[in-house]
C-alpha cells in the first residue's frame, strides 16, 4: 500500500465498563515490543458519516492497517519462542488471529471495491470517529500485553467491518460500542506504553 | 486566430520541409509522437485484469469463512471491469484520432466508434463517479463527430480544446482505479505471503522438512512476483500522470503547438512515455 494508512492518536480509551467477548484466552504474557515506529498523528478528514468515496477509502485503509498491526503482533509472539517448539494451544491462537487478519483484509478490499458509490444512509457516527477507532485499535494491538485480549479487540473491529459492509447504521453503532467497551477494559490490562 | 494558426503552420512546414497537408491540418510531429505514445502506454489494462482476477489467485490461501467474503468481493470487482476497460478504450481512440489529425495520414477509425457505443454501465457498483460517466459520454460524442466527418474541418487545436476536460476526467478515473487496484493488491499480497510467516516457524519436526523446503521456495517465488507487480503499479501511474500532464500542456499552449518550447516539452513527454512502455515490456 502506498502508506496512506491512517495512524492514530494515542488517545485514551473511551468510557465504558463491559469487557468484549473473550473467546481464546491463551495468554503467553507480554509481547515483545513492536519494532515499528510510533504512529504519527493523523487527522481524519471532517465530514458526516461514511458518505464519500474518500471516506470509504480511509476506513478501508484503517482496516488494512489493523490487519498489518495484527500480523506484526503474531510474528512478534512467535519470535518470543526463539526457534523452540510453539505449544499447540499458542499455535491455535496464532492461526485464529491469522484468520482474523485475512478476514479484515477481505473487508478492506470490499470497501475498496465499493469505494466510488458506497453511501451509508442514516449513520449518526461521524466518519472521523470510525477512522479514529480503527486507528486506536491498530495502535492497541501493538501495545496490549496479553495476546488473548488482542483476539477479542480484533473481534470488535471485525464486527465493525462486517457492519459497515452491510451498510446499516444500527449494527455499526453496536460494533462501535463494542470496541469502545473493549478499549475501556483494556485500559486496566495494558501496561504503560514503552 | 485561424490566421495565426495558418501562419504558424506555414512556418512549421517550411522548417520541417514536409509537404502540405490537406484539410487545413498541419504536421505536428511532436503532438503526433506524444499522442501515439499515449495511445500505447500500457499497464492499466493489464492491472485492470489482474484486479478482476484477484479472487482466483488468493483463493487457495483463504479459510472458508474468509472465502465467503472474498467471493462477494469477486463479484464486485467483476462488475467494475467492463467500465474500467471502456474508459481506457475511449482514451486510446481519442489519442489515435489526435495522432491522425496531427499527421497527414487519414485512415478510417469509424469501426472503432461502435466499441464506445453502449456507454458505461454507471451502476453504483461500477466504481465510477458521475463526472467520469459524463466525461465518457462527452468523449464518445466528440470522437463520433470527428471520426464520422472524416476529420473534415478539424484541427489539432480544436480537438485538444474540446477534448481536454474529458481527457482529464477519464485519466482521473483511471488513476483512481489504479490506486484502488494497488491497495487491493497489497492486501492480496499480505494474504498470500502471510500464512508462510506463521506456518513455517510452526513446522519444525523432522518429518516436515520437505514441506518446509517447498514452502520456502514458494514464498521466495511469490515474494519476487509481488515485487515485480509493485513496479508495474508504479510505471502505470507514472504513465497516466505523463499523459495527463502532456495533454494539459497542449491545452495551455493550444495556439503555440509549433513553438520550439512546446515541441520540446511534448517530445520529452513522448520520450518518457516510451521509456515507461519499455519498462513495462521488460
Amino acid at each position: 500500500m502506498d502508506k496512506t494508512t491512517p495512524h492514530s492518536t494515542h488517545s485514551p480509551a473511551a468510557n465504558g465498563n463491559a469487557s468484549g467477548p473473550s473467546d481464546t484466552p491463551d495468554s503467553p504474557g507480554h509481547a515483545a515490543a513492536s519494532t515499528s515506529p510510533s504512529p504519527s498523528l493523523r487527522k481524519p478528514s471532517a465530514g458526516n458519516a461514511l458518505s464519500t468515496r474518500q471516506q470509504v477509502i480511509e476506513l478501508a485503509d484503517g482496516l488494512s492497517d489493523v490487519a498489518d498491526r495484527l500480523h506484526e503482533r503474531v510474528l512478534a509472539e512467535i519470535a518470543r519462542h526463539d526457534g523452540r517448539a510453539v505449544p499447540d494451544r499458542t499455535q491455535a491462537t496464532m492461526r485464529a488471529l491469522l484468520d482474523d487478519e485475512m478476514l479484515l483484509r477481505q473487508r478492506a478490499n470490499a470497501l475498496y471495491a465499493d469505494a466510488a458509490a458506497h453511501v451509508i444512509g442514516g449513520l449518526a457516527q461521524s466518519q472521523a470517529r470510525l477512522v479514529t477507532l480503527t486507528a486506536e485499535a491498530a495502535d492497541k494491538i501493538r501495545r496490549i500485553g496479553i495476546i488473548g485480549e488482542v483476539t477479542s479487540l480484533v473481534g470488535g473491529v471485525l464486527a465493525l467491518a462486517g457492519a459497515v459492509a452491510s451498510g446499516q447504521a444500527t449494527p455499526i453503532v453496536l460494533a462501535i460500542e463494542k470496541i469502545q467497551f473493549h478499549n475501556a477494559a483494556l485500559k486496566v490490562l495494558t501496561p504503560p506504553a514503552a | 486566430m485561424l490566421r495565426r494558426i495558418a501562419v504558424g503552420a506555414g512556418l512549421l512546414i517550411a522548417l520541417l520541409g514536409t509537404g502540405c497537408a490537406t484539410h487545413g491540418s498541419v504536421s505536428l510531429q511532436e503532438v503526433r509522437a506524444f499522442a501515439d505514445a499515449s495511445a500505447k502506454v500500457g499497464g492499466y489494462g493489464e492491472l485492470s485484469r489482474r484486479y478482476r482476477d484477484t479472487f482466483e489467485r488468493e483463493r487457495p490461501y483463504l479459510s472458508p469463512a474468509t472465502e465467503r467474503v472474498a467471493r462477494e468481493n469477486d463479484a464486485r470487482r467483476r462488475a467494475v471491469y467492463d467500465d474500467a476497460v471502456a474508459i481506457q478504450r475511449a482514451l486510446v481512440l481519442y489519442m489515435q484520432t489526435l495522432g491522425l489529425l496531427a499527421g497527414e495520414e487519414r485512415y478510417d477509425l469509424s469501426a472503432r466508434i461502435d466499441d464506445l457505443g453502449s456507454g458505461l454501465k454507471a451502476s453504483t457498483e461500477s466504481g465510477l463517479q458521475q463526472r467520469h460517466v459524463v466525461a465518457y459520454t462527452g468523449m464518445s460524442r466528440l470522437l463520433t463527430r470527428v471520426i464520422a466527418s472524416g476529420y473534415q474541418n478539424r484541427s489539432v487545436e480544436a480537438m485538444v480544446r474540446d477534448g481536454d476536460a474529458d481527457v482529464q476526467q477519464l485519466l482521473d478515473a483511471m488513476m483512481s482505479l489504479t490506486r484502488l487496484y494497488r491497495k487491493t493488491n497489497e492486501n492480496e499480497k499480505k494474504t498470500v505471503l502471510g500464512i508462510f510467516n506463521v506456518e513455517i516457524p510452526f513446522s519444525n519436526r523432522n518429518n516436515e522438512r520437505m514441506l518446509v523446503t517447498l514452502a520456502k521456495v514458494h514464498l521466495q517465488n511469490k515474494t519476487t512476483e509481488y515485487k515485480l507487480i509493485d513496479r508495474r503499479y508504479d510505471l502505470a501511474m507514472q504513465g497516466l500522470t505523463k499523459v495527463a500532464l502532456g495533454h494539459q500542456k497542449m491545452r495551455e499552449n493550444m495556439h503555440r503547438l509549433n513553438g520550439d518550447e512546446v515541441r520540446h516539452l511534448l517530445a520529452n513527454y513522448g520520450r518518457d512515455l516510451n521509456i515507461i512502455r519499455d519498462g513495462l515490456n521488460e
